[in-house]
């Protein structure tokens, strides 16, 4: 049986983290080309880009959770009426039918009166902001590893859709223009 | 095995008549649920088969197809048609066969019958490349390519527009800056004064960012409209008319409009980013249509440059553009003759329903027979 101390120590020491971390600094710091250089330039914003979505992503769950608290107590609501509208007894199909139109009534005024309120209109809002902030911050990210590659991105491919509506709404424009000055030579 | 197991049990011998009484209520429930059942299963195939529900079945040539839309003329179906052509502007909501859903409930096949030439815009499902297609591209390219088709077509100066839904604002607006070539605008449940729309469709739009929603995801998906539409009435039509399908499943012709309706329902393509975020940050946040203040390009659309005689119908239990909101243009056009038709329908109903066939067509036949030659 071997003696415990002769075993290297378990994990990593403090000593031996800070030297690898030294190390991939050093690395970071080379003046590299290609697709290193661009993910090593980006390390900091990679960072900030993942910390922005983490506090979208806390923000959208305080707007969901508002969302749902409204969605609940409308549930509530539509269920106590539902059990004020229902009838007493279940012996024929009468019964049955009034219970499935209590349910549809109750369900309706509830959630309709909730669609249409103004609480709902602003959470509704703060949500879909939300997504759509989520979604911007995704596609930041994947830009940058797009960029990285040397691959064209999502904005670039945006700006070149805008400059072509452009042109094509300035030839319809000409288009147009001439045909006008056409008829007016014709009827000269 | 004994005597024991022989004899019968106890629910299988005759009842006294007591007995028989108490029973009859739930051997009729018994009865309804097999029914029921039956009925569940029918369902479910019929629901299996729905995709090959046959819609826009009236005949028609394609005029001019482009990335952006079909232009359809429809076969005369009368002898002797009007002189004045009708081009038909869809809107960008769901697919234009809504308007020819059925024979018994088209109102494309109703125009035809009552003498008139007519045409329809089809629009194509806009791609994410679309994203900055805008109402200039729709009205001042689209439908202005297809008026001029029509003239030219038909040898006329001048055709009646008419326009249903987001297509009746359009009509509108084509007709606010290109009044020369509009002989008539015949408009139903266009989207004007905002500001007076009671809809939850109007609430939900109150607070959304939709230049964001431009920005990062280019068009409106069609899951979003799904949420919206779900919001509308959500049990009495979501949920309730599923009820009326088992219901009346062995109803043929019942199953058959209903099944139309729900594919048109669930055909909904996208719409182009920039076009949204006009219809709803110009029109529905900001109202720029009703204070004449909406821009299609470096034009102005102002409603009051409409001289022309103007057809508005308007659907009193329209749950998608309130009454309130539609009617407002009649005092905003400039025209001496307009007529405000209001009839006691939704939005739907309106156009494809034999309510509308009886009571709807007849009267928009009339009036566009009198300004038509």
């Amino acid at each position: 049986m071997q003696d415990n101390n002769d075993n290297p120590p378990a994990g990593v020491t403090p000593e031996q983290a800070t030297k690898m971390l030294d190390a991939w600094t050093e690395v970071l710091k080379l003046p590299t080309i290609g697709p290193m250089y661009a993910f090593s330039k980006d390390f900091a914003s990679y960072a900030d880009e993942f910390a922005r979505l983490g506090k979208i992503m806390a923000e959208m769950k305080g707007h969901l959770d508002v969302y749902w608290g409204l969605v609940s107590t409308a549930y509530a609501k539509a269920a106590k009426d539902t059990a004020e509208k229902s009838p007493k007894q279940f012996a024929t199909k009468e019964d049955f039918d009034g219970y499935r139109k209590a349910i549809i009534e109750s369900f309706e005024d509830a959630f309709t009166g909730l669609f249409a309120s103004a609480e709902f209109s602003s959470v509704y809002g703060k949500v879909f902001s939300s997504q759509m902030d989520m979604s911007k911050a995704m596609q930041t990210i994947t830009e940058k590893n797009f960029k990285a590659l040397n691959l064209p991105t999502r904005s670039e491919v945006d700006e070149i859709l805008k400059d072509m509506h452009e042109l094509k709404r300035a030839v319809r424009d000409l288009k147009k223009g001439m045909e006008a000055l056409m008829d007016d030579a014709a009827r000269v | 095995m004994t005597q024991q197991e022989f004899k019968p049990e106890k629910s299988e011998q005759p009842a006294s008549p007591v007995e028989n009484k108490e029973k009859k209520p739930a051997e009729g429930l018994a009865r309804d649920l097999e029914e029921n059942y039956r009925k569940l299963e029918k369902t479910r195939s019929v629901l299996h088969t729905a995709g090959k529900v046959e819609v826009g079945q009236t005949p028609h040539e394609i005029l001019a197809e482009t990335r952006a839309y079909r232009l359809l003329h429809y076969q005369p179906l009368a002898g002797k048609t009007a002189r004045t052509p009708i081009l038909t502007v869809y809107a960008l909501i769901n697919k234009s066969y809504v308007l020819d859903l059925q024979p018994d409930k088209s109102w494309i096949r109703s125009l035809l019958q009552q003498g008139f030439d007519v045409y329809l815009i089809d629009w194509k499902d806009p791609t994410s490349v679309d994203k900055y297609v805008s109402f200039d591209d729709y009205v001042n390219s689209y439908i202005d390519d297809c008026v001029d088709m029509v003239l030219k077509k038909n040898k006329v100066d001048k055709l009646t527009l008419h326009g249903y839904c987001m297509g009746a604002s359009m009509s509108i607006m084509y007709t606010a800056l290109h009044q020369e070539k509009v002989r008539n605008l015949a408009v139903i449940a266009p989207v004007i004064d905002t500001e007076r729309d009671s809809t939850v469709i109007g609430n939900m739009a109150k607070n959304m960012d939709v230049m964001k929603m431009r920005d990062t995801v280019g068009n409106l998906p069609p899951e979003q409209l799904y949420a919206c539409y779900s919001a509308l009435k959500p049990f009495k039509q979501g949920v309730a008319k599923y009820f009326n399908l088992v219901q009346n499943i062995d109803n043929e012709s019942f199953v058959g409009n209903f099944l139309r309706i729900e594919k048109w329902l669930y055909d909904t393509p996208q719409i182009a980013g920039e076009t949204f975020r006009q219809w709803i940050a110009d029109i529905y946040q900001k109202n720029l249509l009703a204070k004449n203040e909406f821009m299609l390009g470096d034009l102005v659309v102002d409603l009051s440059k409409i001289t022309v005689p103007l057809l508005n119908l308007v659907a009193d239990e329209d749950h998608l553009v309130s009454p309130d909101c539609s009617t407002p243009l009649n005092d905003m056009v400039s025209s001496q003759d307009k007529r405000l038709m209001r009839f006691h329908t939704g939005h739907v109903g309106l156009i494809a329903s034999s309510y509308s066939q009886n009571n709807v067509l007849p009267k928009v036949g009339q009036w566009l027979k009198a300004r038509s030659d």
